[in-house]
């Protein structure tokens, strides 16, 4: 039976779900068949989702899940295994055996088998433990919460409906493998969230907003909810009048939120050594050459506690630190796991993750962040900018990192002229290509901090915190 | 190797009744159980190679519960968990807001729906899957010695679902699904170009190759540089590739009866007026035999429809779920409702929420091949795939996204790909302008928001290229 809810039979945070003699007769079964490696990653998440729609209880959504992903490394060749029936686990490992075989018999000369660079092999216990563990929260509180972003989001006329959600999760997880990994981790997130929708005469418009990180309540608690509310509304309103933006090539100033979605599509995705393996980045062969201008100095990092991409070990169980992609325009480091790090001959840096417990790690980012450089604020990144534009809040972005092309959308934005903001307009979108508007940065505020949490899919989604100061680039593509 | 159980479905019933005796033992006058188990083989293809394969199966429960018009749900894995479910989903029901009029659907006789299960997929072992990866592999080489497969996989699963409810609807069934990506590049000379496309079907796919006949074209089609000139409000052709993500994140929740009445949608407040270029249809078919997102019934058991949500390009229907109907009459938002059929959800971790299913752009004007397309445009772009599809804006049809699969069209001929551009506009303005459709009309994929089947269109208005 599987219960992950607190207050239950089996309190996970100081227990275990894998059976022990199932996972290691699976992991020794593995290694019979001749694997070179074998390896069991249990993740149960304990998950509350609710809705508020104008201020209603629209759902909530108590949840419990719980996957196994077993890989096993044959032949130089990876077969995985995954199900949310992990008690059955064992019963599949000499047909994943087979699986990893089949792969490598397809494997030509040229083409190089995959290894695992060596880790330290641990055998513990973190628990991330929060202020204020989010599972002991009612259902009403969380409701008041978001009731206080609601309240100042809808304060207008012109408001015609508000959106306002919440999710919390506790996240457990257990590694073994044949090599006597053994550790268990457990963190929390919180995160609270809403959409607004104004419409007038002059058409319809919504606004969005989030808030949370790694954490309990306390991550909620301490937030301004009704600044959050309000300031949702006012860009909204702001937008119903705001006019298309202009296209071309200008100067682009964009706030926190854009910054961090820019070093994480233009950058941070190709820093993603799986990509750069499967000549799939266009900063392959690039480790210690000039990409961005001597301002940029970028660092991905998954101790940084509170941010949404934090994690204490990562998905192969591998210890965490801050991996430095770029430092001062030079490309320093690529984020890697296991297979990568061996491939490329690198240090490991614990950047393997799983969606869940039913995937199998990939190279993620965690949380990226450009750091601050020596512009004192706003106004004095745009006075000398004749015409260009500022923009706030983000919409999400993509990137083709073979390419090295990448897109970014804001929320809102308003016109730079001759040093002073001047109107809103919308539909800002910026694009470009990696190896160009890195070397464009050319103004940073003094105040790096993560943004807004988000998510990146790349086949999986995972969370993810990303940030910087405020960031001015000489030259973007608009529109 | 059989994918899937002979006797999953019965698995699934045997589960969800007890869960449903659970339910009756506790009092609940209204329930419903809806179960899920699926099954699958895929495998990984990276840098000209497949880099790995892998199996597995995943399922759960979820349980919905309605008492005076308050409603509760939680989800598990295990049923013998349930009793911790339902005593969640009270909760949580005692807390909801009372709709009056809110029950759980009554059972109704519903019409069964071909083309769900292709018995051959069931036997489709990972041996035979890895063939068809390497068949996929070889015929990029074959095409291009240049080109490189750089990502994308193979895919084949087989699921069983089951909706078991107080109400009398005792439903279940089997359904497969194959499924094909391929990201094929062409790096030399320092220019890289590039394209993903992808299929899938219920049924085995019958020619694995022309999704990688279609990305190598693609990727040297774009080789061909031109400079890119001034930034233009110009026509352009969208493939269905290239329209069909952009549609899925505008068009699906626009058609949605709960953001129409709540004031959500660019649609809102216009029920009978045209929305849509006069010779243009838009209908949502729920009971498309082998569609992806068809079946005989909806999420919450109603039986599926085949619905026309715009006329001749006037806005004439809406899709409604059983909650958001009686909610928006008792919001007072509209004087009356009820479902269409239009319930769908993510898997047993959601509840029934509003969507579309198979939803099919189509024309009562004459249709044209891609080639008459370009002629009929005479000056204007190609886009077959544009980047950041999903920040476009549902609520108000705007987006402004990028493409690096843009070809310049001149006097109704190509005359070369330019290397990037930003591409803009109000996809709603522009349907409502003047539009020309293809005459394919191709499933492309399915989305959160169900499938699109949108054919080539030839958008002559409202739209913006700004060449990088």
């Amino acid at each position: 039976m599987v219960v992950a809810t607190k207050g239950s039979v089996t309190d996970l945070s100081n227990g275990r779900i894998l059976d022990d003699s199932i996972a290691k007769r699976a992991i020794e079964s593995a290694m019979s068949y001749g694997a070179e490696y074998a390896e069991l990653r249990l993740v149960s998440e304990t998950t509350n989702s609710v809705t508020l729609k104008d201020g209603k209880l629209e759902r909530a959504i108590p949840g419990q899940q719980v996957g196994v992903t077993m890989r096993i490394l044959a032949d130089g060749a990876w077969g995985v295994h995954s199900t949310s029936d992990y008690k059955s686990i064992d019963s599949q490992v000499e047909s994943t055996v087979k699986l990893a075989r089949a792969v490598a018999s397809r494997r030509t000369s040229k083409q190089p088998r995959v290894g695992l660079a060596e880790v330290p092999i641990i055998e513990d216990e973190i628990h991330w433990k929060s202020k204020k563990d989010v599972r002991d929260t009612d259902l009403q509180t969380r409701i008041d919460l978001m009731l206080a972003i609601d309240r100042e989001a809808r304060d207008h006329d012109d408001i015609v409906s508000t959106s306002t959600g919440w999710s919390d999760e506790h996240i457990h997880t257990e590694l073994l493998t044949s090599e006597g990994m053994n550790r268990v981790w457990s963190f929390q997130r919180s995160l609270i969230h809403g959409m607004v929708t104004a419409r007038n005469e002059t058409g319809v418009v919504s606004y969005r907003m989030r808030h949370g990180g790694e954490g309990g309540l306390e991550l909620i608690e301490e937030c301004d909810l009704g600044a959050m509310g309000e300031t949702a509304r006012i860009s909204a309103l702001r937008l119903l009048g705001a006019e298309r933006a202009p296209s071309g090539r200008m100067p682009l100033v964009a706030d926190r939120d854009l910054t961090g979605v820019y070093i994480h599509e233009a950058l941070g995705h190709p820093c993603e050594a799986d990509l750069v393996a499967a000549g799939d980045s266009c900063l392959e062969g690039r480790l210690g050459q000039k990409i961005g201008s001597d301002i940029c100095t970028v660092v991905d990092d998954p101790t940084m506690r509170g941010g949404y991409g934090c994690y204490p070990i990562d998905d192969e169980g591998v210890d965490t630190r801050p991996k430095n992609l770029i430092v001062n325009g030079v490309l320093t480091e690529y984020l890697n796991h296991r297979e990568t790090a061996y491939r490329y001959d690198l240090e490991p840096n614990g950047g393997a993750r799983a969606q869940d417990g039913l995937h199998h790690p990939l190279v993620r980012m965690s949380n990226t962040v450009i750091q601050g450089g020596t512009h004192k604020d706003l106004d004095e990144l745009i006075e000398d900018i004749d015409f260009g534009i500022y923009a706030c809040g983000s919409r999400g972005g993509q990137v083709d990192t073979g390419r090295g092309s990448f897109q970014f959308a804001a929320q809102e934005a308003w016109i730079i002229e001759n040093g002073s903001l001047s109107r809103p307009v919308k539909d800002v979108s910026v694009s470009g290509m990696t190896l160009e508007i890195l070397k464009n940065v050319d103004g940073l505020s003094k105040d790096a901090r993560l943004a807004s949490p988000g998510f990146c899919g790349k086949g999986q989604t995972v969370p993810v915190g990303d940030g910087g100061p405020l960031m001015r680039i000489s030259e973007a593509l608009v529109g | 190797m059989i994918l899937i159980p002979d006797d999953a479905v019965e698995r699934l019933f045997n589960s969800a009744e007890k869960i449903g005796k659970a339910c009756d033992s506790a009092g609940i006058s209204q329930w419903e159980v809806y179960a899920t188990q699926g099954y699958g083989h895929s495998l990984e293809i990276e840098a000209g190679k497949i880099s790995m394969a892998s199996g597995g199966g995943d399922g759960g429960f979820g349980i919905r519960i309605v008492d005076q018009g308050r409603y509760g749900y939680a989800h598990l894995v295990d049923p013998s968990s349930a009793a911790n479910a339902i005593e969640q989903a009270l909760s949580i029901a005692k807390m909801s807001p009372s709709i009056e009029g809110f029950e759980l659907p009554e059972n109704q006789s519903s019409q069964k729906v071909g083309g769900m299960l292709d018995k051959s997929l069931l036997d489709l072992g990972p041996e035979e899957l890895l063939s068809q990866g390497d068949l996929v592999i070889q015929r990029v080489k074959e095409l291009d010695s240049r080109a490189v497969a750089v990502g994308g996989g193979l895919g084949v699963g087989a699921g069983a679902d089951v909706i078991l409810t107080s109400n009398g609807i005792e439903d279940g069934g089997i359904h497969t699904s194959h499924g094909i990506g391929i990201h094929v590049s062409i790096d030399e000379n320092e220019d890289l170009t590039s394209s993903y496309e992808g299929e899938s079907s219920r049924f085995m796919l019958k020619d694995l190759t022309a999704s990688v006949d279609k990305a190598v074209h693609w990727s040297q089609i774009t080789r061909d540089k031109i400079k890119g000139g001034d930034t233009e409000d110009c026509p352009v052709m969208m493939t269905s590739d290239g329209f069909s993500p952009l549609f899925s994140v505008v068009v699906p929740s626009a058609i949605s009866g709960e953001r129409l009445a709540r004031g959500e949608s660019f649609w809102s407040q216009k029920m009978g007026e045209s929305v849509m270029a006069g010779h243009l249809s838009l209908i949502d078919d729920g009971l498309m035999e082998g569609g992806m997102s068809s079946g005989s019934r909806d999420a919450e058991g109603v039986p599926s429809q085949t619905q026309t949500i715009v006329q001749s390009g006037k806005l004439t229907g809406e899709l409604w779920s059983t909650r958001d109907a009686a909610k928006m009459i008792s919001e007072g938002k509209v004087e009356s409702a009820s479902t269409t059929g239009s319930a769908v959800r993510g898997g047993h971790s959601s509840p029934p929420v509003c969507g579309c299913s198979d939803l099919i752009l189509s024309s009562s004007a004459k249709t044209h091949a891609r080639d008459r397309l370009i002629e009929e445009m005479e000056n204007g772009y190609i886009v077959h795939s544009v980047m950041g599809a999903h920040t476009a804006n549902p609520t108000s049809g705007d987006f402004s996204v990028t493409t690096s699969t843009i070809l310049k069209v001149e006097n109704g001929e190509i005359k070369g790909a330019l290397s990037q551009a930003g591409f803009s506009g109000n996809l709603a303005s522009a349907l409502n302008g003047n539009v020309i459709l293809g005459d394919s009309s191709i499933r492309k994929g399915s989305y959160s928001t169900g499938s699109m089947h949108v054919p080539d269109v030839l958008l002559m208005d409202g739209l913006r290229i700004n060449p990088a």
